[in-house]
């Protein structure tokens, strides 16, 4: 990143300014114009370096109250097409091939979500009858701990 | 929430305008004032529907590592864990998890040395065996959308 896409980064990494003139504020506080962030963001957005800008929603605050991240021990080469098949079900939200372990052999990670926790179970049984795969673990949230969004550039080190 | 509540929540989380002055687009593209428009997002922001407005980066292509890791620890000690993994900025979400694996977590750091650091501080510090922290980078995204289906949407899929 060069010095002004740093400056973008911080101003935007832990959301924008309520304000009806949000990347104004920003270039402001960062001490860049207002064309240098838009011009950033905007070639971000083409090279899907930014993912997404807008409203985050709060998932219990719109009824969806229930969520189970699923975890699933595939077949290496199987792993491909039960992936794209699980990401295929609009309940779910996250799906990710990671690198599992001997402790851990799970190697396929699904966040799923609905209204109550007994559509989420219905939901992971009918993606089980889906993809063939019987191992699979449901990790329920106890608690939440920590949410923030991620901090890229840290005060001070710019 | 009403449904003009809904059709702004949708263009809002899926239609955000990079421009000067993005809310007079989106009042626009929904029919209604600025005014109005504002005054309804204040109130969802409020009552916390919406929980920020903000931009989501992929954090790879920025050059950054991340991962999803997990501890397993006693659950009387839990909130001390805890308390120590929350401590890093770089770890973003953090939950207690119904599992022998009971604290997970995503982490965003400079690269991925730094990464295994912070996973070996924390095993270190609270006196864990190797096989008690699991580092689970991801091998392949096939999806990623948090955002949330508003009725209108639902019904034109």
């Amino acid at each position: 990143m060069n010095d002004i896409e740093r400056k973008v980064v911080k101003a935007i990494q832990h959301g924008m300014p309520k304000s009806l003139t949000p990347y104004e504020d920003m270039a402001k506080e960062a001490g860049i114009t207002t064309d240098e962030i838009l011009g950033v963001l905007n070639g971000w957005a083409e090279n899907k370096k930014l993912r997404r800008i807008g409203a985050i929603v709060n998932h219990f605050e719109v009824g969806l109250s229930a969520g189970m991240m699923t975890v699933w021990q595939v077949p290496e080469d199987q792993l491909e097409e039960v992936g794209e098949q699980l990401a295929g079900f609009k309940e779910v939200s996250h799906a990710y091939a990671r690198q599992g372990s001997e402790d851990w052999p799970y190697n396929l990670y699904t966040m799923v979500h609905g209204s109550t926790e007994e559509e989420v179970k219905n939901t992971i049984e009918r993606m089980s009858e889906t993809c063939g795969v019987k191992n699979y673990s449901g990790l329920g949230t106890i608690k939440e701990l920590k949410k923030v969004p991620p901090t890229y550039i840290v005060n001070g080190t710019d | 929430m009403d449904k003009t509540d809904k059709s702004i929540l949708s263009v809002l989380q899926n239609e955000f305008p990079i421009c000067a002055k993005p809310y007079d687009i989106l009042a626009e593209k929904l029919g209604l004032t600025v005014d109005e428009l504002w005054e309804r997002i204040n109130k969802m922001m409020d009552s916390g529907v919406i929980r920020r407005i903000g931009a989501s980066l992929d954090s790879q292509k920025l050059g950054y590592s991340s991962t999803l890791a997990a501890v397993r620890v006693e659950n009387a000690v839990v909130d001390q864990a805890a308390d120590l993994i929350g401590s890093y900025h770089e770890v973003t979400h953090s939950y207690q998890r119904d599992n022998e694996y009971n604290i997970w977590f995503t982490l965003i750091a400079v690269n991925d040395a730094r990464i295994a650091q912070i996973l070996e501080e924390i095993r270190v510090k609270r006196g864990l065996n190797e096989s008690d922290v699991l580092n689970l980078p991801v091998l392949k995204l096939f999806k990623l959308d948090a955002r949330f289906k508003t009725n209108a949407e639902k019904k034109s899929k």
